[in-house]
């Protein structure tokens, strides 16, 4: 891999990831962005074991955007999982979905997201909404150091 | 029929306070009549130690006559005393007797006389000696006399004690008796009263519990269908949440691929091809409309009330600054009502405001002066609350259909919607325990009527074909046209 992927798009849709992607690129907000299908694909990235064991902890995406009905293991139980480990739980992870279902947001915002967009059915509103993700995430928003990534010793002690 | 009940119990009580004070008096009778036969026997006693003190002083007066010896004339003396003793104790028992006590003042002087005579013969053996003594208590033999008189007058009075005696004593057996009867016949009669109320009473639980145990059944029977209903309900609802929810991914693609179309090989297109393009949109946009309005649909019906006391004024007041924007380059005239406060979901209640007000404000758009009007009435007790305009309106013959999801009665090129708002409404009107029906005529506006009832009561059903009330308001048909022309 010549870069670091900026972005995890967790979408089991094509056309969903296709058309994210494109409006992305069109905006220069993304060059690299990995698609994982479901949600075991996508922890397996995160926490670099099966296909992707050759990668390594230390340039975490920049953002992940997730799905939550995905198939093997739904987003949410992917968000948990981020949350839980010290290596993970500091990325931005935006939760990208159809839903807006009351559930699924407090559970979300309780699993500690970063934000909650509910993909509008009218392209021009996806795209915007979209377009504005990656403006935030990728060039306004500060990224966490790498010091975020480690246990802190004093407590681990 | 606890009123039978409380009547037997009352019976019980009365009947048992009378035994009660029946005895207690016939046991203070009882004691009153023994006392006096205990009296007559201490007179009867009485009479008797009279005699027997009377002999003594003879006895005392013989020996002395005989003897001359001192304790003879000390036998004499105390039995002097003794009848004087005797006389005042007998005077005293028959002080209520008035046939004694003259009886006892003839017996006295017979007795005093004897006594002296006796007197007198101890004085002369004292004097003139033994002969002399006996001489003298012989001669005129009244002694004898003196004591058949005093026997007479002693059994004439034991007799009247006996008579008495009788009479008192048949009088106590009959009070003695008379206890008996009333303590017999009294817990006769409380044990029949007991057994009556045991009757009344156990006929009456055994009823209850059979109506109890049918109630029991009917209402498990009704649990178990309410919860197989409601069951059935929210299963209905989540599978038209997850089609709904469902639906959206394609449309979505739908939306996004026709435009990525246009944006990539539209150069390419001719003008009818980006026309039929566009429809595609258009048409996805619109299904996407139908879905979303769906979904809060059935998040309604799925939704729990929060209900809380709230102030309606200040929501419709929101809702009518909400909706500014749209009234901006059209004239409205705006009619607002006091309204009271009511308990209620305010999201919801706001929802139905925000649907009815919109509604009036797209169906007078046409209007050159748009006239809403919101307010509240009662009738028969009940708090109506109204949205009024003076938009095209539409004909009753369709009411019907008008709460129904999808249903629309205007052409989607004369005024946009999807024919899911009034169903919302309904849905939350109907969650409150409320009604909702509608009044219009066509091109003369419509008015939307509804009632906030209580949650709990939700028996009250909306009729199948609204109620058309006759109800008179402020603003009339007549000054909806004047407000038209």
């Amino acid at each position: 891999m010549s870069h670091e992927v900026e972005i995890l798009l967790v979408e089991d849709s094509p056309e969903d990831a296709e058309l994210t992607i494109r409006t992305l690129r069109r905006n220069k907000l993304a060059n690299a962005v990995q698609i994982a299908e479901d949600g075991a694909e996508a922890l397996d990235f995160l926490f670099c074991r099966g296909s992707h064991k050759e990668r390594t902890f230390s340039h975490p995406p920049k953002l992940v955007l997730l799905d939550l009905k995905l198939p093997k293991v739904d987003g949410l139980e992917v968000l948990r999982a981020i949350r839980a480990d010290v290596r993970t739980k500091a990325i931005p992870v935006v939760i990208l979905t159809s839903s807006k279902e009351q559930k699924d947001l407090i559970k979300g915002y309780n699993l500690g997201v970063s934000a909650y967009v509910q993909k509008p059915v009218d392209f021009e509103q996806f795209s915007e909404a979209i377009r504005q993700i990656g403006m935030f995430w990728m060039v306004i928003n500060q990224a966490p150091p790498a010091e975020a990534f480690v246990a802190n010793k004093a407590q681990g002690a | 029929m606890t009123s039978s009940i409380k009547l037997i119990a009352a019976c019980a009580l009365i009947v048992l306070a009378c035994i009660g004070a029946l005895s207690f008096w016939s046991e203070v009778r009882n004691d009153k009549d023994r006392e006096w036969v205990r009296h007559t026997y201490l007179v009867v006693g009485k009479l008797q130690t009279v005699r027997i003190d009377i002999t003594q002083t003879e006895t005392g007066e013989r020996g002395f006559m005989l003897t001359g010896q001192d304790r003879y004339l000390k036998m004499y003396g105390a039995g002097v005393d003794q009848v004087r003793q005797d006389m005042t104790e007998l005077r005293d028992l028959t002080s209520d007797n008035a046939g004694q006590q003259e009886a006892i003042q003839r017996l006295n002087p017979l007795i005093t006389a004897r006594l002296a005579e006796v007197g007198d013969g101890i004085q002369v053996r004292k004097r003139s000696g033994v002969l002399a003594g006996v001489e003298a208590v012989t001669r005129e033999n009244n002694g004898e006399r003196w004591m058949g008189q005093i026997a007479a007058q002693i059994d004439e009075m034991r007799q009247t004690e006996a008579q008495l005696l009788s009479r008192r004593l048949e009088t106590a057996a009959a009070s003695t008796r008379k206890i008996k009867v009333v303590i017999v016949c009294g817990n006769a009669l409380a044990i029949l009263i007991l057994l009556l109320a045991g009757f009344v009473i156990h006929r009456e639980t055994s009823r209850r519990n059979r109506a109890e145990q049918n109630l029991k059944h009917v209402n498990e029977r009704l649990e178990r269908r309410t919860a197989d209903l409601s069951e059935t309900n929210i299963e209905l609802e989540s599978f038209a949440y997850s089609v709904a929810h469902d639906l959206r991914a394609p449309l979505r693609h739908i939306a996004g691929y026709s435009n990525v179309l246009v944006q990539d090989y539209g150069p390419h297109l001719d003008e009818e091809g980006l026309r039929y393009l566009g429809k595609i949109g258009d048409g996805a946009q619109v299904m996407g409309r139908l879905v979303d309005d769906l979904l809060s649909l059935s998040k309604i019906g799925r939704q729990q009330l929060a209900l809380q006391k709230t102030p309606l004024d200040s929501i419709l007041r929101q809702v009518v600054e909400d909706f500014a924007p749209e009234c901006s380059g059209r004239e409205v005239e705006w009619r607002i009502g006091a309204l009271s406060s009511a308990d209620c979901d305010p999201a919801l209640m706001k929802q139905v405001f925000a649907n009815l007000v919109s509604n009036a404000l797209k169906y007078t758009r046409k209007r050159e002066h748009a006239v809403i009007q919101v307010g509240q009435t009662k009738q028969n007790n009940e708090r109506i609350i109204f949205v009024r305009d003076n938009g095209v309106g539409f004909d009753m013959q369709y009411v019907g259909k008008l709460f129904g999801v999808f249903q629309r009665l205007h052409k989607a090129r004369d005024f946009e919607g999807t024919g899911v708002g009034l169903a919302i409404v309904q849905r939350i009107i109907r969650k409150h325990g409320g009604r909702i029906w509608a009044e219009a005529k066509l091109d003369q506006g419509a008015t939307f009527f509804f009632t906030i009832g209580s949650p709990e009561n939700k028996t009250s059903k909306e009729p199948e074909f609204p109620v058309v009330f006759p109800v008179i308001f402020p603003v009339t048909e007549e000054e909806m046209h004047v407000a038209r022309s």
